[in-house]
């Protein structure tokens, strides 16, 4: 079942075609990778379903409507959530950080705290409750990130490269994450070069290569 | 008077707790204040909308943002008498020579000062914090203050900047205010009145105040670009 088609998208840089798609359909509950060269434009395409780089002539249907894809709808910033391949922290606690898209969408402090704690048991961050973010490590700051994407149970969640720069440990321990996301009923799309997370069990995979998408 | 006994009777003033002397210091922190409160608000929200935001026109208006740091504070202050004067557009207001004049010219000065530190500073800040904010939701007041929230040691030093704008400039005050002893004379006017008058001693007690507070507010943001560069903000 469909849970997304984007059409039209399309990126120049200058006079370069980045990328033209005639149709980008997501599934839902469905998994995928993104793969391609360095500067393909996989963490471009995954911007541009965030809203967060402009995508004029882009359209979309969504929940059984056509819209366009800018101004950005509403509905699919709730549906859609992104993290950054280096994931940023605000300045406040490991648990506010968790808590920031629920507050940010109107829950009440009291009624996110249970959800919060859970993610946090989740993303077996729970000891850093209270820790000032710029004091996490790299694998940490990105288990705080998925955490804080989770908590909104979004329809589609768009990684970027989310086992990148982390080695050991570490890795192991976002890549342990993943599956469980996939459980949750959300789609996700990882943008990676990750061979571990490539052949994740279930995972379709889409190759961005000389500007073309290809469903594999 | 020589200038060690003029020294010797500023400290006397000074510490003698002197009610003119000290009327002249509340006025000044008080107008200067006052300026500031009112001009912050609307300075930061603009600073923070030129910054993160892409409109025709932008580039002009960062220029005029800039530009307008090195307006002679007596340029403003002839302006501001224009306006205020009785036949101006504002004259019926009855500001001129009067507290709530010298507190406009106040904000008319430091409002520059505040803008283009707070768009530099949101400018400065890791632009992921907005894009982080807007893909978990958030309004565009809260993306704002998530934004100034992370930017706050540079939106603190842009207050700093422009308290010390506004408590040392001389020539808005003596215009719009008058130098209206115990209503509008300020630590500057003061000190330009007495040193006209050859009476040396007050200006110098008044001179010590003036760079007792701009210690202080330099050490504050010695203090601040410290926590800054602790917490991995940006100045």
């Amino acid at each position: 079942m469909s849970l997304l088609t984007v059409h039209g998208m399309r990126k120049r840089h200058g006079e370069r075609l980045l990328f033209e798609i005639d149709t980008l359909a997501i599934d839902a509950a469905t998994g995928y990778v993104l793969t391609g060269v360095n500067g393909a434009g996989k963490s471009t395409l995954l911007r541009m379903l965030a809203g967060l780089e402009r995508c004029d002539a882009c359209t979309v249907e969504f929940d059984g409507k056509h819209l366009p894809l800018h101004p950005y709808p509403a509905a699919l910033r709730r549906a859609i959530v992104f993290v950054h391949q280096h994931p940023i922290m605000f300045s406040t606690s490991v648990f506010h950080n968790i808590a920031y898209g629920l507050l940010a969408r109107g829950d009440s402090r009291r009624s996110v705290g249970a959800v919060v704690e859970a993610a946090m048991r989740w993303a077996g961050v729970e000891h850093l409750r209270d820790t000032e973010p710029s004091r996490l490590s790299g694998g940490e700051k990105q288990r705080v990130a998925l955490a804080r994407a989770r908590v909104l149970q979004p329809r589609l969640l768009l990684l970027d490269e989310p086992t990148a720069n982390l080695d050991g440990p570490a890795r192991e321990q976002v890549m342990s994450l993943i599956p469980t996301l996939l459980d949750a009923g959300g789609s996700v799309v990882m943008a990676c070069h990750d061979r571990d997370l490539i052949g994740l069990p279930g995972i379709h995979r889409l190759k961005l290569r000389d500007g073309r998408l290809e469903y594999r | 008077m020589s200038l060690l006994d003029a020294i010797a009777h500023a400290f006397t003033l000074l510490f003698s707790g002197d009610e003119a002397l000290w009327r002249i210091v509340w006025v000044s922190l008080k107008t200067s204040i006052l300026g500031l409160l009112l001009a912050a608000p609307p300075a930061v929200f603009l600073g923070y909308v030129i910054a993160m935001h892409r409109f025709p026109g932008r580039r002009i208006a960062v220029w005029l943002a800039q530009a307008a740091l090195s307006l002679p504070t007596v340029l403003i202050g002839l302006l501001l008498y224009l306006l205020l004067s009785r036949r101006g557009p504002m004259g019926g207001l009855e500001w001129l020579f009067s507290q709530q004049g010298v507190i406009l010219g106040q904000m008319v000065i430091g409002m520059p000062v505040l803008l283009a530190f707070t768009l530099a500073a949101v400018q400065a800040a890791d632009p992921r914090y907005a894009e982080t904010a807007i893909a978990h939701g958030a309004s565009r007041w809260r993306v704002m203050t998530t934004v100034l929230h992370e930017a706050r040691y540079g939106v603190m030093a842009a207050v700093i900047s422009g308290f010390g704008r506004v408590i040392s400039e001389v020539g808005c005050a003596l215009m719009v205010g008058g130098n209206i002893e115990g209503e509008t004379r300020t630590i500057t006017t003061a000190i330009a009145l007495e040193t006209s008058k050859g009476e040396f001693a007050q200006g110098i007690a008044l001179g010590i105040v003036l760079v007792s507070l701009a210690l202080v507010m330099n050490g504050a943001l010695v203090l601040l670009q410290g926590e800054a560069h602790t917490a991995g903000g940006r100045l």
